[in-house]
């Protein structure tokens, strides 16, 4: 389901995807998935930026 | 420089992930300042989308945050306009509210 900025809706079940991530607690990079968080029963903020030093 | 940041940082350089939520601008090839709350069934509950140099209010998106948490173990309940944290009064949607919600939030 799309809208008209493209993408998923609210309401949407978001389909399951990988990211490869880094961990700064660790100090180490892994791996996630949505179905492992939801597994895990915890709630998801996606938070996407341009780029770095984009100063907002 | 990361010492302080406490949060698992994502990877996404081709794109796939900002396009699926629709923050990808092919213009620049840069993801847009996009926010998505997802719930613990993988439901999208939030969308927030703001163009490159308008920063997000964080306090904003905790208070969501919060409230969307409160409501999935709440289910009747519903958020009010000025909702701002757990604890401030809720309403419970039905026919008897109706006309009625002044009087419910005093």
């Amino acid at each position: 389901m799309s809208n008209a900025c493209g993408g998923l809706s609210v309401g949407d079940i978001v389909p399951d995807f990988r990211l490869e991530t880094f961990e700064p607690e660790k100090g180490d990079f892994g791996e996630v998935s949505l179905r492992r968080i939801t597994e895990e029963k915890k709630w998801l903020v996606l938070f996407f930026y341009p780029a770095d030093f984009t100063f907002v | 420089m990361l010492e302080k940041v406490k949060y698992t940082m994502g990877s996404d350089p081709t794109g796939k992930l900002s396009r699926m939520f629709g923050v990808y601008d092919d213009a620049t090839g840069l993801a847009l300042r996009g926010t998505f709350i997802i719930s613990p069934e993988g439901k999208l509950l939030n969308h927030e989308v703001n163009y490159y140099n308008l920063g997000r209010n964080i306090e904003e998106l905790l208070r969501k945050v919060e409230a969307n948490i409160y409501l999935g173990e709440h289910g009747d309940e519903a958020c009010p306009v000025s909702w701002k944290q757990k604890g401030d009064k809720t309403l419970k949607p039905s026919a008897e509210l109706v006309g009625k919600v002044h009087q419910a939030m005093e």
